[in-house]
């Protein structure tokens, strides 16, 4: 190939169309999308990979989605398939060909030049509402392999061909999954957004050539992983070891699922080294990783602790050397294992783990933990409607709180989970009430549930939420009830997750892990978890603890007892009060 | 006489329009701190140009029409009034929680932003109505006067109700502001129900309280306004531009002055659609307006302007959504004043960081020493130093080309002259994305589009944007520097009223539809009928906002009739929103059902019958003569000829490689345009030669 020289300058310009085609790609899914996961809570990704499988660009995509996946599975399609062609497209939800977990559909089409050569693989992944699965929730916990889980599993499957879509997939999901039309209506939307970042990278490749369009991906790669390079350099060498467990759940030890990562900076050599060998073996439920996921969760604890300006692609992304083991819980998956939870639970511990190591390692650096998921709250409910007598599934996200305390600033509130980075958007009250037979009596945050710390973590959120006319199924894999989000460097915990049903004002406690029934009249109340504090409570800037107050984050109590900060009658800092608290708290430390 | 008035952030601008149809231009700084002393000096200037008094100028006027920011100026500086929220107990958090989402995923350094009320100013309410719009809790009005005796205590300035399902049943919210207006009468309240009938609570109770706290400082501003105005012999009537792209006269804004957050760029489109049709284009219009520090971009979509609930004040998700109907304008901080850097990767990057007009691009001389866009147009010629704004400012082009030197051509290995092409090529390509983002969402292909131009930096590059995009045609009205001042003078009264109705098109109830119609209709004519709006040009357009089930953002289809007659008046219908679907997302599916969520009518009255009149210009002084070397990416260092705008006749016709200059723009054609003055005064330029 000739090389193109491309300055710093048209590298920019490039760069910019490429986000710009994956923005449109999302912008479509996005308001096509027929299922609340996708066009509510924006569990979608579009990326666009290079003929050498690395990931090039995908803007505005959910973390967990993206960082490694679609280099797996452009992988995985060119090695299943032979003399691809324009107008190809293919289904892949296979956990083992390089799919995040079986509930992301995913629909990968081959960029082809007029030469008939595969340049480009454009990709886009959505939740689905439904799969199949043997039990009505696309999240299926307790599932001891891929064969109780159930779902009609895709590795890497043909479903278009010169354009036109081949009715035998379409036959088999709309006979096995619970929504069908919605399912096919997400389809449509996954497979138009794929269509526009073909039609896009074509109309570029016509202006440009695809030589230059292929310098520039090199170039990009190069720079990335330069940028990478430079970023690590500056931070100081050292190792730390740091584990995030996992509650017990069904087919889980007793004790959780303790997820150590091993963190070493090498500024000399402009490396991060991440190990999670030690992870324990793959459990017989449905919180085993897929490698994507494995891969994804450590890569975002690095970037949660890395200047946040470097790319994030395959060119950062070869700075970071990681150690899997194969037929680990957060690993290399061997089929029949079931990787039904990949994207949330455990994936988040690996995220925490590493981001808390980098915390160990120096000031300044990583982050607390994120809060667990998946609550009662943002479970997946169905029945049959009352209203219309139509039966209904659907994931809710009617709230999530979790966000962590960082070096320099307080927590992003609404993150999700740290695998979504706070991407995802929560449903309004009313939008849930007209789409499912439900109310929703209360949700609002929960004072004091904060993790202290110079920069504090997210305070949990109750909701209070039930079937009004009908019974309805909710089944959620919540948690973060025994192992709350832990703060670093000093930092408190965050707030735990709890979740009752609620009958005749009589409270029962529920498991973290459970699909239930909840009667017409009964109410679930889930409270989700709050988010890690960065650094010592009793260093926070006394001001911002008296605005915590007065907007009710927290009481005057907590902020004597915990940031050991005195308020006057009016709810002012007490200045010489305040420091004698802290000099005695600095003595009682 | 007409006066058509946009205070800008850097200007304020004045279009007059005398009764023979000829149109004058004026500028004057902006006043941030008492914006009508700005206005009254724009006034004053164009009184002067006429050799007449303040006093004889204004007692000639007859219409006063209003873009402002001093609405918005207010939200982002913190200035509103002191103001509650009161909503359904138990979700007092909605304005917190808001609706998720975040630009930057790894951005670990913002923090997370405050709420538009304050927690400790927002009250639950005990009370609940369902989606059906049954009273589940009833609403406990002991516990409404405690609260309005707390807010007393707290001294509440303004008040906003928001109750869950108040669209489906406003009883409550209705009581909640009897009791407001027996025991709090001093503060003004906004409902929900009235203000933005629609659904999704935090986008309710963002509009609303929004709308509460603009009331003290709307009434105060406006009135102050106009008593000025009057008091200067202004004897007409004083209007103002809404977001929606109409006005409505400034006693009505007063009422609900959120309707005045999107002002002035509102008018951009209105302004360029007239011109656009003007020269006879019937196609999508894309509309870019170029200031100092940001590039707005809207459009004209198959003759209308879309319109978004999703505005934004401040950056996305950092900010705060109106939640309230606009023109949609997407802003991007890409402008004259944008900063040009080189990052330790080698890569180039300009703006979003701006230099604004303080210190301002380095070849101002006010101390700005990180080189902008508007520095790279010196270096390559597009701008004459010795006449920049009509030679009102000096300008250094060795500081600006010694910038551009060490910064940015240095690290990146090229020359000079290749160097400020990049700085331009990369600000371009960041207002092609921009555009590129709206256009995909309305659904418009800009292969097949003309782009106005408009705002003082717009013709620096809007040849190269048009090139990028494949338009083949820009037109620059000859009032494009002051788009949103001229689209006042343009702007029809305008009054958008809707109902949130669901109707499935498979259960379709078409009495219900009718009824609601026809109650939207009469709302309408009772806004024209206050308006005083003459019976012969008043129009009510209706439409549907739908979707296929299961989604949740919904699609704007024009229902081409008042009331739905016959089974093949939906059917129209469905078929419309069916070819809405797949011009805006690539995909339709025609078999499935849609639902309709609600119904909107928009009522206006033009108030003009003419066109907009020739631009007077004064003869300028100075050469504007022969030529300039000018540097073009592609075609290097090139002679390019020189022309002042009042130069060129009507039809005449000139070929790139020119600069055109006025003294309030500059317009760069590249070798390959082709320019030509059409009989109304605007630049037409090809791209094609």
């Amino acid at each position: 190939m000739s090389r193109i020289a491309l300055d710093g300058a048209r590298l920019a310009i490039l760069a910019h169309r490429f986000e710009g085609v994956t923005r449109k790609m999302a912008n479509t899914l996005l308001r096509t999308g027929r299922s609340g996961v996708l066009n509510r809570a924006r569990d979608f990704s579009c990326c666009i990979v290079t003929s050498g499988c690395e990931l090039l660009a995908a803007t505005d995509s959910l973390p967990i989605h993206v960082l490694s996946g679609p280099d797996l599975m452009a992988r995985a399609m060119l090695d299943l398939h032979s003399g691809l062609r324009r107008g190809d497209a293919f289904l892949n939800n296979s956990p083992y060909h390089g799919c995040s977990h079986a509930a992301d559909h995913s629909i990968l089409i081959p960029v082809i030049d007029d030469a008939g050569r595969h340049r480009y693989t454009v990709v886009a992944k959505a939740h689905q509402a439904d799969i199949g699965n043997s039990i009505p929730t696309t999240y299926h916990g307790t599932a001891r392999d891929v064969y109780e889980e159930g779902a009609l599993i895709f590795p890497v499957v043909q479903v278009q061909r010169d354009y036109e879509v081949i009715e035998d997939v379409v036959r088999m999901c709309r006979m096995r999954i619970r929504v069908p039309d919605q399912w096919w209506g997400d389809f449509l939307a996954l497979l138009g957004a794929a269509r526009i970042g073909e039609r896009e990278l074509l109309a570029m490749a016509a202006e440009t050539g695809w030589d230059t369009l292929d310098e520039f991906a090199a170039r990009w790669l190069d720079y990335s992983e330069g940028r990478m390079a430079a970023a690590i350099e500056k931070l100081p060498a050292g190792t730390a070891s740091s584990t995030s467990t996992h509650d017990p759940f069904p087919g889980t030890p007793a004790e959780g699922v303790p997820v150590t990562a091993r963190v070493t900076i090498g500024p000399a050599a402009g490396r991060v080294y991440v190990d999670l060998s030690n992870c324990p073996d793959a459990l017989p439920c449905g919180l085993n990783l897929s490698e994507a996921c494995t891969q994804t969760a450590a890569l975002l604890g690095v970037f949660n602790s890395i200047d946040t300006t470097v790319p994030k692609n395959a060119g950062s992304f070869r700075r970071v050397e990681l150690t899997l083991r194969r037929g680990s819980v957060a690993g290399i998956p061997e089929h029949p294992t079931s990787c039904s939870v990949a994207t949330t639970n455990i994936a988040d511990r690996v995220a925490s783990a590493v981001q808390t190591a980098f915390a160990a390692i120096d000031e300044g650096l990583g982050m607390a933990e994120v809060g667990a998921v998946i609550p009662a709250a943002d479970g997946v409910v169905s029945g049959v409607d009352p209203r219309n007598g139509k039966p209904f599934v659907n994931q809710l996200f009617l709230g999530f709180t979790g966000g962590a305390g960082a070096p320099h600033a307080d927590a992003w509130m609404t993150y999700a989970h740290v695998g979504n980075g706070g991407l995802c958007f929560i449903d309004s009250v009313e939008l849930d009430e007209l789409y499912h037979p439900i109310r929703v009596r209360s949700r609002e945050l929960v004072p004091d549930t904060e993790g202290a710390g110079r920069y504090r973590g997210a305070p949990s959120l109750a909701v209070e939420y039930g079937p009004v006319g009908c019974e309805m199924t909710l089944g959620y894999v919540s948690d973060g009830e025994i192992n709350p989000p832990r703060g670093v460097r000093g930092g408190d915990a965050g707030g735990a997750a709890h979740q009752w049903l609620e009958k005749n004002g009589v409270r029962t406690a529920l498991p973290g892990c459970a699909q239930i029934v909840v009667q017409d009249g009964e109410t679930v109340i889930s409270i989700t978890c709050g988010g890690g504090g960065y650094g010592l409570a009793q260093a926070r800037d006394p001001h911002a603890v008296a605005e915590d107050v007065r907007e009710g984050w927290i009481t005057a109590s907590r902020a004597r007892d915990v940031y050991r900060v005195a308020l006057d009658a009016h709810g002012n800092v007490d200045d010489p009060a305040t420091a004698d608290l802290r000099t005695a708290s600095g003595a009682r430390k | 006489m007409r006066l058509g008035c946009d205070t800008g952030g850097t200007f304020t601008d004045l279009v007059v329009e005398e009764d023979d149809g000829s149109v004058t231009m004026h500028k004057a700084p902006t006043t941030p701190r008492d914006p009508a002393q700005g206005v009254l000096a724009a006034i004053q200037d164009a009184a002067t140009a006429r050799g007449e008094s303040l006093l004889v100028f204004l007692s000639r006027a007859t219409m006063f029409v209003h873009g402002t920011t001093h609405a918005i100026n207010a939200i982002i500086t913190g200035s509103v009034a002191r103001t509650a929220l009161l909503t359904t107990a138990g979700h007092r958090d909605m304005l917190v929680l808001r609706e998720g989402g975040r630009a930057d995923a790894f951005d670990h350094g913002s923090g997370y932003p405050r709420p538009y009320v304050p927690r400790a100013l927002t009250f639950g309410i005990p009370e609940r109505i369902d989606a059906a719009g049954r009273v589940i809790v009833p609403l406990d009005e002991a516990a409404v006067l405690q609260t309005i005796a707390r807010m007393r205590e707290l001294r509440v300035e303004a008040v906003g109700v928001c109750l869950l399902w108040s669209i489906a049943n406003p009883a409550h919210e209705r009581r909640i502001a009897e009791l407001l207006e027996q025991h709090l009468p001093d503060a003004p309240c906004t409902l929900s129900h009235t203000l933005s009938p629609t659904l999704r609570e935090y986008r309710r109770a963002s509009a609303t309280c929004i709308d509460a706290s603009l009331k003290p400082l709307m009434t105060a501003y406006l009135g102050g306004l106009d008593r000025r105005l009057r008091a200067a012999g202004f004897d007409g009537r004083l209007l103002v531009l809404t977001s929606q792209g109409g006005m409505i006269d400034a006693a009505e804004l007063a009422l609900a002055p959120i309707h005045s957050i999107n002002s002035g760029p509102s008018a951009a489109p209105v302004a360029a659609s007239h011109f656009a049709r003007l020269e006879n284009v019937d196609d999508d219009v894309i509309v870019a307006d170029t200031g100092g520090t940001t590039y707005d971009v809207s459009l004209v979509r198959n003759g209308r302007i879309p319109y978004t609930r999703e505005t934004w004040i401040g950056e996305p998700y950092l900010g705060h959504m109106t939640g309230f109907p606009s023109v949609d304008v997407r802003s991007v901080g890409a402008g004259g004043g944008s900063i040009a850097r080189v990052d330790a990767g080698g890569v180039l990057h300009v703006g979003p960081e701006s230099a604004g007009s303080t210190p301002g691009p380095v070849c101002y001389a006010r101390g700005g020493e990180r080189p902008t866009l508007t520095d790279a147009c010196v270096t390559l010629g597009y701008i004459d130093p010795e006449y920049f704004l009509g030679g009102a400012m000096q300008l250094d082009r060795s500081a600006a080309e010694q910038a551009i030197q060490e910064q940015i051509a240095r690290p990146l290995g090229l020359a000079l002259q290749d160097a400020a092409a990049a700085i331009v090529d990369l600000a371009t390509e960041s207002m092609v994305q921009a555009i590129a983002d709206i256009t995909i969402n309305q659904g418009v292909d800009p292969t097949q589009a003309v782009l106005v131009g408009g705002g003082g930096a717009a013709g620096l590059n809007c040849i190269a944007v048009a090139r990028r995009l494949g338009c083949p045609k820009v037109i620059i009205p000859e009032l494009g520097a002051a788009m949103s001042a001229g689209g006042g003078l343009i702007s029809d009264l305008a009054a958008e009223h809707s109902v949130v109705h669901f109707s499935g098109s498979d259960t379709f109830d078409m009495e219900a539809m009718n009824s609601a119609l026809a109650r939207l209709e009469r709302r309408c004519e009772r806004f024209l009928e206050r308006a005083g709006a003459p019976s012969g040009g008043r129009s009510i357009e209706f439409s549907v906002e739908a979707r296929y089930p299961g989604q949740v953002w919904e699609i704007e289809t024009p229902l081409e009739c008042r009331q739905m007659r016959s089974p093949e008046d939906l059917a129209a219908l469905v078929a419309r929103f069916h070819a809405e679907h797949r011009a805006i997302f690539a995909i339709d599916d025609p078999h499935s059902p849609i639902e309709i969520v609600r119904l909107i009518a928009r009522a206006r009255c033009p108030l003009r019958q003419k066109a907009v009149g020739r631009l007077q210009t004064q003869v300028q002084s100075g050469p504007s003569q022969g030529s300039r070397r000018v540097y073009f990416s592609g075609a290097g260092w090139v002679q390019a000829n020189l022309l002042r705008l009042e130069q060129i006749e009507s039809g005449e016709s000139r070929r790139g490689p020119a600069i055109v200059e006025t003294p309030f723009t500059t317009i760069v054609l590249d070798p390959g345009s082709r320019l030509e003055r059409s009989a109304h005064g605007s630049l037409i330029i090809s791209l094609q030669g």
